[in-house]
């Protein structure tokens, strides 16, 4: 887990993770039917 | 769920107000007006795609007026740099939407608009990536070896070649701090308006880097007085789609009370970093709406036979404004905890300012 502090590539990775997978449960609930 | 009667659609309303928040944050800290990751996302929401647009544009007029009122008072804005830049825009654009109607004669503009978005975003990303990583590593340097680290470093040689064009007339432009042929200028607002007619979108994405890396203004004053091109273009282009009935003024109003806020908080956070880092975050914002719209692209070539392509395009898309937020949230708190003497990670530390 401190890798993905201490390192700047780390982060990104961890922050993106998080967002996509905020993202995905977001469509999951919200938005399957439109598309 | 919320009803549009305009739009003739329902929408959920919380995502629209995290919509305008998200990018409003995103687009007063890199100086983009966000259409590349909100019309995308608003029709994701089920707004027809002619409306996404026109909702789109008039909300990043409102928006471009709150970001470029707070970037004043930050002393953001170069006006000799921003309203030389506006007439070459508007020309430019013009040129792009008649190139975009070429296209669409030819039948070919669908998959002619993903392709040519993927090429110029990946481009600025590979170039912005490498300059801002180099420009990270030699602040790091200074300060390890006890120099003075000042708020901005490029170690692009773009602005040395173009302002030593000796094209009459040459202009001062006072707080940007540079001494340029207005032509530069000129031509950079044409090129990047053509590109951005052409794409559809406001072109915040290629004229923050051109300020930067061609007319040669540091990164504060490329995205504050970039946001005052867009608070222009915005609002003419929100006037056309409303003639046109590209508008559902409600939604646009639900955007703007989360942008508003999230324009501010953008904004005001450019203070607590150095050049770099908002360059890094444009660099960002640039790679995950590639791969997004790559996504698209693959999808809409296989004939849309594959739904699962369709989902991580849509993921990317809603993803991308969470991250750029979190990201820009992230390096004004570890700004904060650097100001108070606390630990940050090494790699902060050429990234922020320390406030006093």
């Amino acid at each position: 887990m401190k890798w993905f502090i201490n390192s700047m590539i780390g982060y990104w990775i961890l922050l993106l993770a998080i967002s996509l997978g905020a993202a995905a449960v977001v469509y999951e609930v919200w938005l399957r039917g439109n598309i | 769920m919320f009803d549009f009667a305009i739009a003739g659609i329902q929408a959920p309303l919380f995502l629209l107000i995290l919509t305008g928040f998200t990018v409003g944050i995103v687009g007063g800290f890199i100086g983009v007006g966000g259409g590349y990751m909100v019309t995308p996302a608003l029709i994701v929401f089920g707004f027809p795609g002619y409306m996404a647009s026109g909702i789109d544009m008039t909300h990043i007029a409102g928006k471009g007026v709150v970001s470029t009122i707070r970037h004043r008072q930050l002393g953001n804005i170069d006006w000799v740099l921003g309203l030389a830049m506006i007439g070459g825009t508007m020309l430019g654009v013009e040129q792009g939407v008649r190139l975009l109607t070429w296209t669409k004669e030819l039948g070919l503009s669908g998959i002619v608009l993903l392709t040519a978005s993927v090429v110029i975003m990946l481009v600025l990303f590979v170039y912005t990536q490498i300059e801002t990583a180099q420009a990270h590593k030699k602040m790091t340097k200074m300060a390890q070896e006890g120099e003075k680290v000042g708020r901005e470093l490029t170690v692009s040689k773009g602005p040395a070649f173009f302002q030593r064009i000796p094209l009459f007339p040459i202009v001062r432009c006072r707080t940007a701090k540079i001494v340029v042929s207005m032509w530069v200028i000129v031509v950079v607002g044409i090129v990047t308006g053509i590109l951005a007619g052409f794409l559809g979108v406001g072109g915040g994405f290629i004229r923050v880097p051109a300020l930067i890396y061609i007319v040669g203004a540091s990164t504060h004053i490329a995205v504050g007085t970039d946001l005052l091109e867009i608070a222009v273009s915005g609002g003419y282009g929100a006037l056309r789609h409303s003639m046109m009935g590209n508008v559902d003024m409600i939604a646009v109003l639900f955007m703007i009370v989360g942008a508003m806020f999230g324009a501010q908080f953008g904004s005001i956070a450019t203070a607590y970093v150095r050049g770099p880092a908002i360059r890094y975050i444009l660099s960002y914002s640039l790679v995950l709406a590639c791969v997004g719209a790559f996504l698209r692209l693959i999808y809409m070539m296989t004939g849309q036979k594959y739904e699962i392509l369709s989902f991580f395009a849509v993921v990317f898309t809603l993803g991308e404004m969470l991250f750029l937020c979190l990201f820009i949230i992230s390096l004004v708190y570890f700004s904060v905890r650097y100001t108070n003497g606390k630990n940050v990670p090494d790699w902060v530390p050429a990234l922020v300012v320390a406030k006093k």
